[in-house]
């Protein structure tokens, strides 16, 4: 009797737990977000940022021109139509006529218009207000830009506060940027950027409520804090503790009544990813990325609570790439002609990018599927896509004859590679440079992280190169700039690179030859101090093209196919060999595949229209979902 | 005394400033990379990183920028208008100039460290580390007095008990603080008061009180560790001394013996570090508050300084030296309460 009694009871309460647990599985209303102390908001000035600590909170609050959707492209934020003129260079946006500036109480301040967008964008170009931040873009885009820049530097160099107090009507004169009524906004560019709108999702064109730079000055909105900010977009910040955490709290006035919000979204700040995590188990907070350790015992151990809700993140916004130094110097400051020579030479650079398998290097990024981290392209996805839908990078990858998710390495080719190995050694002999070379790789000292990950990538080189190259590690103490490539002591660097706009031109730009703001090409590369004639013929072909693909405007798609076959020839000649894309594990009771997911701009940390399960997302589930998001 | 004091205090402010002035050219001998973050590192050409520096004064030479400094440390403000270094305030009135206000605006002087550049963009720096020290010292306040409390009556009954099964296992405690890391204690405690006791993983300001408790028993932890470790050896010294076994062949009872004269005189070498430890709770505790998300002085410093919040890194240099300076000089005129055999003027200089 007491067997059966004791049975009875188990089963009712494994039922009930059951019943409770299927009862409890439904949508968050009050969703706990997560960021670690290090990346505090720093400037509650949008227009004084540029980066992400402060953007993925203000992306929330302060809204442009446009945003994005969960597959990147261009959606209605602030304007609801945008169209060009027929050469592309006047930029007309119409804009609601129902937003609002509320205060951190949610309490409303003002109409948000058109003239709100110029004083946004007088507050960047002006020296005085912004010091400098954010100008890159306008002043390359945006006609009189450059020209207004200068003039409030020279004003404020003699008197700084007639600069701070400077108000639109000089600006007007100058800048091509018109409020045509309340309601509609005109931009002239300086040329034809068909990849203008891209940019009014950035924070460089954010608006700023004239009535509350009225109250407190330029001064005060430069130093402006979460109480004094007016907000016009989904979220007002209601509470801000710092380093603790802060609360953003649905505006009440938000004027898209399609897009679904939270009634509020709590940021909290954690002292580490371990401690994220035991907040997560407790469960203080919606969603965490994991750490290698956490990972591995969750995924080794199939009874963990845990194991079946592993969810791969996204690729993060970043493209990385071996940037080789084609003018490495010693630390005597003379040239280190045996690296510059052999990696001058293609055939060695054919060898690195055909012989080379980067699966074990991956790894380390990725243990559990390391060929999510396979990077092809130099280009990110997302930047940019056709008119039929096929992402720009695929483009590329056709024109190479590549593909993603093959199951293999897909770079790796054994019978190209000793071919090409095979003609660097004669080569190499010919020139007479002594084989083995040195190739310096610079970490960080004292990060174990990266040097485990170093001595992987020793390995994979030296497996297959190792007649050609030995793999150095170096360190370096905190600047890579300074104590490293200033100096051109590197062989190569692995960097990421993130757009700010979505066309192919920012990233593929980077790389030209005889170009003064091709950042890595200029900076890494140090290209322009090249000799071989090969490899500036090279450069140059790949320049030519690039520059083909740029004068195309007017047929988006055109241009996309011109530059897919620029960035080929780049690959081809492996000016730059694409490395990886950084993708890590998560456990999240947000659909990843419902937040918006954009290469370029700021908008991935926008809270609207997540769906939401507060039991957590199993693995399963979401490799459904992203076939119903890929499949879309 | 008086004498002795002030020549103390002005000695200290001459540590302090000079202290404020190496922090302050040792900063500005760093690259100026980390001036950037990285993603603006990444975006920045040379040309744009200059401009931004020199746009904050930052291209200046150092010693310059250490004139501007101390110059610009108390200021004439006009609300929405000038505002005068004392130098420029004292020129202006002794020119005839006057003071440029047209709208007779409110002024006022000011006390002025410079603002915070990233930690909190724009702020004035004492303004910063107003908001913070007062959550650090009432945290650290109120640790301080329990484990002040408990160890030092553990600590008397250890030594009152030597040898006994309460002296191991005090000892036994002193030793698990001490040698498990602190991360994975305070982890312990997080998850044992999170999912037993209920009470808050993370410090919110709608539920202070009670999200206070687990930090408040890390922080005590460790400490109470101390106390007792130090309470029981200085009190094993003194009972071994002769004029307590007068004392107990007198016949004083054993409570009067261990409280009236063992424990006063134990108490004289912690008593010299209890006004430094007091004025310490103002800096906070950089574990236990980033563990807990605690918004407190402790982390600040550490992480002002990778992102070079060189106005920050002065202002709080400046506070721990000054309260360095001032804890010794409390600690010292204490110690002269609790053990009349020492004195501090006389014998020409002391400490």
């Amino acid at each position: 009797m007491k067997k059966i009694l004791s049975l009875v009871l188990a089963l009712s309460l494994v039922l009930s737990m059951a019943l409770v647990s299927s009862a409890s599985a439904e949508k968050i209303t009050d969703y706990v977000d997560y960021q670690t102390q290090a990346n505090e908001i720093e400037y509650w000035c949008i227009q004084h940022s540029q980066g992400a600590v402060d953007l993925n909170v203000l992306c929330n609050c302060i809204d442009g021109l446009l945003t994005n959707d969960p597959k990147g492209a261009l959606i209605p934020c602030v304007a609801t139509e945008w169209s060009a003129n027929e050469d592309g260079t006047v930029w007309t946006f119409k804009l609601r006529d129902n937003v609002k500036w509320v205060d951190y109480e949610g309490e409303e301040m003002a109409d948000c218009v058109a003239e709100d967008f110029l004083w946004g964008l007088e507050f960047v170009l002006n020296y005085a207000k912004n010091e400098a931040a954010n100008t890159s873009m306008p002043i390359e885009m945006i006609a009189g830009a450059g020209e207004y820049y200068e003039y409030t530097k020279a004003l404020a160099e003699s008197d700084n506060q007639a600069a701070l107090d400077l108000d639109l009507e000089k600006f007007k004169e100058m800048v091509g940027i018109k409020a045509v009524d309340d309601y509609t906004l005109e931009y002239t560019l300086s040329g034809p950027y068909s990849y203008f709108p891209t940019v009014a999702t950035y924070s460089c064109l954010s608006p700023i409520s004239g009535a509350l730079l009225e109250e407190i000055g330029a001064d005060g909105y430069r130093n402006v804090t979460y109480d004094t900010l007016w907000y016009n977009g989904p979220y007002y910040v209601s509470e801000f503790v710092d380093r603790s955490y802060k609360i953003l709290t649905a505006n009440p006035l938000y004027y898209n009544d399609e897009d679904e919000l939270f009634n509020t979204v709590k940021v909290q700040m954690v002292e580490s990813a371990d401690q994220a995590f035991l907040l997560y188990e407790a469960g203080e907070i919606d969603n965490v990325t994991l750490n290698q350790a956490n990972l591995t015992a969750i995924y080794n151990n199939a009874d963990d609570k845990f194991h079946d809700y592993l969810v791969e993140a996204r690729p993060t916004k970043y493209s990385y790439q071996f940037h080789f130094n084609y003018n490495r110097l010693n630390e005597d400051g003379t040239e280190d002609t045996a690296w510059n020579t052999l990696i001058a030479n293609e055939n060695f650079r054919k060898a690195w990018y055909y012989g080379i398998d980067l699966t074990e290097w991956l790894a380390r990024t990725n243990f559990i599927n390391p060929l999510s981290c396979e990077n092809y392209a130099y280009t990110n996805t997302g930047v940019a896509v056709t008119s039929d839908g096929t992402d720009y990078v695929d483009l590329v990858l056709k024109e190479i004859g590549l593909s993603n998710g093959t199951g293999t390495y897909a770079r790796y080719d054994a019978d190209k590679a000793a071919e090409y190995i095979a003609a660097a050694k004669a080569d190499m002999e010919a020139a007479g440079v002594a084989l083995p070379v040195k190739a310096h790789y610079w970490i960080v000292s004292g990060n174990q992280t990266a040097l485990d990950s170093a001595e992987v990538l020793k390995k994979c080189v030296e497996d297959q190169l190792g007649d050609l190259v030995e793999l150095q590690i170096d360190t370096y103490v905190s600047s890579l700039a300074q104590e490293v490539r200033n100096p051109h002591l590197q062989s190569f660097v692995i960097n990421g690179w993130g757009a700010d706009f979505g066309d192919p031109i920012n990233f593929v730009g980077q790389e030209t030859y005889g170009e003064d703001n091709a950042y890595y090409s200029q900076y890494y590369s140090n290209a322009n101090l090249a000799t071989d004639e090969n490899l500036i013929a090279a450069y140059k072909e790949f320049t030519d093209l690039v520059t083909e693909a740029k004068a195309i405007n007017g047929d988006l798609d055109a241009r996309y196919a011109a530059f897919a076959k620029a960035e080929a020839c780049m690959i081809d000649h492996c000016l730059v060999i694409p490395a990886y894309v950084n993708v890590g594990w998560t456990l999240t009771k947000v659909n990843p595949y419902s937040q918006i997911y954009c290469a370029y701009g700021m908008m991935s940390y926008r809270y609207v229209n997540y769906e939401t399960n507060s039991d957590g997302y199993t693995t399963e589930e979401i490799a459904q979902l992203k076939a119903a998001y890929e499949g879309k | 005394m008086l004498k002795y004091t002030l020549k103390r205090l002005f000695r200290s402010l001459v540590t302090v400033l000079l202290i404020v002035s190496i922090v302050f050219l040792l900063m500005r001998l760093l690259p100026t990379d980390y001036y950037f973050r990285e993603d603006e590192l990444m975006k920045f050409t040379e040309e744009q990183k200059n401009e931004r520096l020199q746009a904050e004064g930052l291209l200046d030479p150092p010693l310059v920028q250490l004139g501007n400094f101390f110059r610009n440390m108390v200021q004439y403000q006009i609300k929405k208008g000038r505002t005068y270094s004392l130098d420029q305030y004292i020129a202006a009135k002794l020119s005839g100039e006057g003071i440029d206000n047209p709208k007779n605006a409110k002024a006022s002087w000011v006390f002025n460290l410079g603002y915070s550049r990233r930690i909190a963009a724009g702020q004035p720096v004492q303004k910063v580390i107003a908001e913070k020290f007062g959550i650090s010292m009432r945290l650290g306040l109120i640790s301080l007095a329990i484990s002040l409390f408990l160890g030092v009556i553990f600590g008397v009954l250890q030594a009152r008990y030597k040898d006994g099964v309460f002296d191991h296992i005090g000892t036994a405690y002193t030793v698990f603080v001490n040698a498990v890391p602190h991360l994975v204690s305070y982890s312990l405690i997080l998850i044992i008061g999170n999912q037993i006791f209920g009470l808050p993983a993370v410090y919110s300001s709608r539920n202070e009180a009670q999200s206070m408790i687990l930090p408040v028993i890390c922080l005590a932890m460790g400490s109470t560790a101390g106390y007792m470790l130090w309470m029981r050896r200085y009190m094993v010294d003194e009972l071994n001394k002769d004029y307590i076994r007068l004392a107990k062949l007198k016949g004083l009872s054993t409570t009067k013996i261990m409280f009236r004269h063992v424990l006063r005189n134990a108490f004289v070498p912690l008593a010299q570090y209890l006004p430094y430890s007091i004025l310490l709770t103002v800096g906070g505790s950089l574990l236990v508050e980033s563990f807990f998300a605690i918004p407190g002085m402790g982390p600040m410093l550490s992480q002002a300084i990778p992102r070079y919040d060189l106005n920050l890194v002065q202002a709080i240099v400046m506070l721990y030296a000054g309260l360095g300076v001032i804890g010794v000089f409390l600690g010292d005129l204490l110690m002269c309460l609790f053990d009349p055999r020492i004195s501090l003027i006389g014998k020409g200089e002391a400490r």
